[in-house]
């Protein structure tokens, strides 16, 4: 669309969403380096390491959102693939019940997965926020619409050539997955970097706390801790998840778009 | 680029294989310490911290008694009913600990299901327990019963007191409350502090518990919940209580076993609050989220708190100076019942190990166990030689005495009202306690009422 | 072999007759290989549970002693019990009022962005509105809970500040669920936003110059031109809405633990309520299923209705 002179009316709207999104987001930044009755100061930092082990919660969070990034990217894009290019018998039934999964999110069925993760000995480990959370019913989705939009007769030509499925599927589409992959792995790490209420139930010792968990026991004792350091606290989590923001925005809006978009 | 993307995939791959490898240990908690090892477990409310805090005991305990390991495991938790929620997952877990740190809130919840009670272990080991007993307030033994046995020993006690902002005190011409001072002198007081300096709220509290309403229902002479003794305990009293003047009192144990909402004294009680939370002199109670009660406290926001013991520390580190504040009781209304809670050891009937789990429970009600537990007043010792000026003089406040006095001179004080139901009691009652102050009182006791019928029903 | 493909999508061309057997085997293993992980996963940590709350909803058990048959007490019980009424019709609420701003907000700021603005402007917007995103709704909402503090909170200093007296925001039922409801839209139109900018930006420039010289303007031109041409996409977008609000629990869980009263809990913090506060599974299971109920009709009524209302191209 040719860029005309903005409308004032609509600017205006827009700026005041800008505030009203970014002015609790600036406030943080600013409470975070002004503690109570001093000046600008990063001591609440130091003392957000003093009253919590950022390292062990970072490289839970770390851990625990890795590994569930590749793996749902990996599974993802292998049983995307068969729903989209590959014909078998009962593929409608399959893939209509793996959609429904959908609508059956973890925290509804926690007390059974926790009798499950109890049953396979892995209570208050960090693979038990791990291994559930992999298999995923959107990411297959999303898997699926990508592989529809590439041509299939770059697998067909493939297939003359003398290529056996697997060849196809490795050497034609899965150098092609990489947008698809992006917008899953995007998603999955932004829902899990974040994730309050599994870890809240799943992980009991301290040691096993991801990042949300820990930033809400800043608030201290009864209340008692101070607003610059859960302030602070705040701050140092959403580092990783603005630098994946910052680099894939823009894979994302276009994967989304291209996945579910249309 | 086709290219690219293979490899990345490969790396991908390769990344997720590695890094499960590498971090095998921690996926699995296996490099957590004492993790599956053959040794007395022991549950805390606080962080690494304050397991580290316990080492001293912890080495000094394994020193007189070779055999045992113990492994203290500190459980994070933003409030008590948090903790209890996080070690009743842990028995769903299947690893539970055998020992657990358990304040008067949880007493009878576990004692109902998971506690073993502790009588024939106090009566095995008399002569050391009858030093301990000397030390430590009925009242607060009192309270660590349930249904005539024992199931807690008190290390540290905490009663609602009021702490009170000296310069604010100073500002308003305020000299410090006496030790009898009335409901009539607080409201008083509380507003001559509002008329010196409008940006102070009088009177801060929070809607919890302890120190929330129930100091002002119990002032009243009346509770939430219907209150009697269980029968039984005379064992312990004659035992250990002979020579103390309540112990004709004492019975086996507290039951809450009814809602008392209805009680017109509940409702005065909540009218009182709600004329104060009108006036501005008390802070409307919020629930759950964020406040920064210390720092308010210390940066002379809030002239007037319920507090105990444990506030000491907190203040000394938010910056203020012994002289900067003070503690005086809870005022006189038809009574000066304070309310309190009190902390200690129960062993968990699950436990395979319970004679070498009260070994351990034993050796932290020693003199010398609790010197290591408790190096600075952050909470009040259940012993009362502990209470004394040596412990207080970095800190404040100057009248530490009130802290244990609470108990002598009010004997009939009274524990927080937690029966095993205490979960689903504490949420019903915090969830109304706002909406009483606020709004209609009449229809959220109403509405209290019903919930903790309820609530005790299962 | 039956084709089971949905016409919508592109079939591959039909398997040459030629195709040597040992390639078809290939295919087979290839396929079984693939949606193992996948489809077992879905299974074991999806379906099982699935199955296993419908038992379970059927015993009592605090899991120290054994369960005990219950028969449909729990479900008596929940239906009974003003509480987990609340709870429920909460969520119900909280769904259709968030829902209906986060949508309605993020589709008009969808739009606007969309306008004549100049590119590097709709990238800044569109940064600004999506960035909420990218934070743990429990942090978020750490922070919400200092701005709207009654007392000392920025909230009430700027009402202040216009001549506004206090507003008692998490104190009172009222207050509280339009704080839990704000911080909920807060964080989540962006994405909602993110969908319609795709919807919006494939709906070809002619169109709305065809539509300009027939003289459809602003609203009309929203209506008859706008909204149907997006509707898939906006179906999409309330169908992944509506799941996700339906699980609210963070917020409120650290905002207010479900209070004052009842007003701000939901059907989240009851399952883990009942479940893990005070070791009632069965009840909890049965809570779970409920929802799960819910959800399930909730996403066949969306359906439903798009086939009368979506417009596909």
């Amino acid at each position: 669309m040719t860029a005309r002179r903005p409308h004032v009316g609509t600017l205006v709207v827009l700026a005041v969403a800008t505030v009203l999104t970014l002015g609790p987001v600036v406030w943080t930044l600013v409470r975070a380096v002004t503690p109570e009755g001093q000046g600008f100061s990063f001591s609440a930092f130091g003392d957000v390491f003093d009253q919590i082990d950022m390292v062990r919660l970072t490289l839970n969070s770390a851990l625990v959102t890795g590994l569930i990034v590749l793996g749902q990217m990996f599974t993802a894009a292998l049983a995307g693939y068969v729903f989209a290019r590959l014909e078998f018998r009962g593929r409608g039934l399959l893939f209509g019940l793996v959609l429904a999964t959908m609508m059956v999110p973890l925290q509804v069925t926690i007390v059974p997965v926790f009798m499950l993760i109890r049953g396979m000995g892995l209570s208050d480990t960090l693979l038990a926020l791990i291994l559930p959370a992999v298999p995923t019913a959107f990411g297959t989705f999303l898997m699926r619409q990508y592989f529809m939009t590439l041509p299939p007769e770059l697998g067909e030509a493939a297939s003359i050539d003398g290529a056996g499925p697997f060849r196809t599927f490795w050497s034609v589409y899965a150098p092609l997955a990489a947008p698809g992959l992006a917008v899953v792995g995007i998603l999955a790490f932004n829902y899990h970097w974040n994730e309050f209420f599994r870890p809240l139930i799943f992980s009991i010792s301290e040691e096993n706390y991801t990042l949300p968990l820990g930033l809400v026991t800043l608030q201290g004792n009864l209340g008692s801790g101070s607003v610059s350091t859960v302030l602070a606290g705040v701050v140092l989590s959403m580092i990783p998840a603005v630098v994946v923001f910052v680099f894939g925005q823009r894979r994302l809006r276009e994967g989304l778009t291209a996945g579910i978009g249309k | 680029m086709a290219d690219m993307s293979r490899r990345g995939f490969l790396l991908a791959a390769g990344a997720g294989v590695a890094g499960t490898v590498a971090a095998w240990p921690r996926l699995t908690a296996a490099d957590v310490p004492g993790r599956g090892e053959d040794a007395l477990r022991v549950a805390i409310m606080g962080t690494a911290q304050d397991a580290e805090g316990r080492k001293t005991i912890v080495a000094e305990f394994e020193r007189r008694f070779p055999g045992i390991k113990v492994r203290v495991q500190p459980i994070q938790a933003a409030d008590w009913s948090q903790f209890f929620a996080k070690i009743l997952t842990m028995v769903a877990a299947g690893t539970p600990p055998d020992v657990c740190y358990v304040a008067t809130e949880g007493v009878q919840l576990f004692a109902d299901r998971l506690g073993e009670p502790l009588d024939r272990f106090v009566t095995r080991d008399k002569a050391v327990m009858q030093e301990y007993f000397s030390d430590v307030h009925p009242s607060l033994v009192e309270a660590a019963m349930y249904e005539g046995s024992l199931f807690q020993t008190p290390i540290d006690f905490n009663a609602a007191n009021v702490y009170y902002n000296a310069a604010a005190y100073r500002r308003a011409g305020l000299e410090r409350p006496a030790d009898d001072w009335s409901t009539d002198d607080f409201l008083a007081a509380a507003r001559k502090v509002q008329q010196a300096d409008r940006s102070i709220r009088p009177f801060f509290w929070t809607n919890r518990l302890w120190g929330g309403i129930v100091p002002w229902l119990y002032i009243n002479d009346t509770s939430f919940l219907t209150e009697s003794k269980a029968p039984g305990g005379r064992w312990m009293w004659d035992t250990f209580y002979a020579d103390d003047p309540s112990s004709a009192q004492r019975g086996g144990g507290y039951r809450w076993l009814h809602s008392n909402a209805q009680d017109p004294r509940v409702l005065e009680s909540f009218e009182l609050l709600r004329q104060m939370v009108a006036d501005g002199l008390a802070s409307s109670p919020a629930q759950g989220g964020g406040n920064e009660l210390v720092g308010l406290f210390s940066g002379g926001r809030i002239a007037m708190t319920p507090a105990g013991g444990f506030w000491a520390q907190g203040l000394h580190d938010g910056g203020m100076k012994p002289t900067d504040f003070d503690v005086a009781y809870f005022p006189r209304w038809r009574s000066q019942r304070h309310q309190y809670g009190a902390a200690g050891n129960m062993i968990l009937k699950t436990s395979k190990r319970k004679d070498e789990a009260w070994e351990w429970v034993k050796f932290n009600l020693s003199q010398e166990a609790m010197q290591l537990a408790l190096p600075k007043p952050t909470t009040t010792p259940a012993r009362r030689s502990m209470v004394n000026a040596a412990f207080y003089a970095e800190t404040g406040p100057q009248h530490w005495q009130v802290f244990y006095d609470t108990l002598d001179r009010f004997p009939t004080s009274g524990p927080i009202p937690a029966p095993p139901q205490q979960a689903a009691v504490e949420t019903a009652l915090i969830k109304n306690v706002t909406a009483a102050v606020t709004g209609d009182p009449k229809k959220a006791l109403a509405s209290l009422d019903r919930d903790l019928t309820t609530a005790l029903k299962t | 072999m039956t084709t089971t493909i949905p016409a919508s999508t592109a079939a591959p061309t039909a398997a040459a007759p030629a195709e040597p057997a040992h390639d078809r085997r290939s295919e087979r293993l290839l396929v079984w290989l693939f949606l193992v992980p996948t489809v077992g996963g879905l299974a074991l940590f999806t379906l099982l549970p699935i199955a296993a709350s419908f038992v379970l909803a059927f015993f009592r058990w605090d899991i120290i002693t054994s369960p005990e048959w219950a028969g449909l007490h729990n479900f008596g019980d929940i239906a009974s019990d003003v509480t987990v009424r609340r709870a429920f019709l909460n969520t119900i609420g909280f769904v259709i009022v968030a829902v209906a701003l986060q949508l309605g907000i993020a589709l008009w700021l969808a739009i606007l962005v969309q306008s004549r603005l100049p590119s590097w402007l709709q990238s800044v917007f569109r940064s600004a509105f999506f960035f909420p995103l990218v934070l743990s709704a429990a942090s978020v909402s750490l922070v919400m809970a200092y701005l709207f503090n009654a007392d000392f909170g920025l909230v009430n200093s700027i009402l202040n500040a216009v001549g506004i007296p206090d507003v008692q925001w998490l104190s009172t039922g009222s207050g509280a669920v339009a704080v839990v409801i704000f911080v909920y839209v807060w964080q989540s139109f962006g994405f909602s936003l993110l969908l319609f900018l795709g919807g919006l930006a494939s709906i070809p420039t002619e169109v709305y110059e065809a539509a300009e010289l027939d003289g459809a303007k602003g609203w009309s031109r929203f209506t008859k031109i706008t909204l149907p041409l997006i509707s898939p996409t906006l179906l999409v977008a309330t169908v992944m809405a509506v799941i996700a609000a339906l699980q609210i629990f963070d917020q409120p869980w650290v905002l207010t633990r479900g209070g004052p009263g009842d007003s701000t809990r939901t059907a989240v913090m009851m399952i883990y309520q009942s479940g893990f506060q005070e070791l009632q599974f069965g009840r909890a299971s049965a809570i779970g299923l409920v929802l799960t109920a819910l959800i399930l009709a909730a996403t066949a009524a969306q359906f439903r209705l798009s086939r009368r209302y979506v417009f596909y191209q």
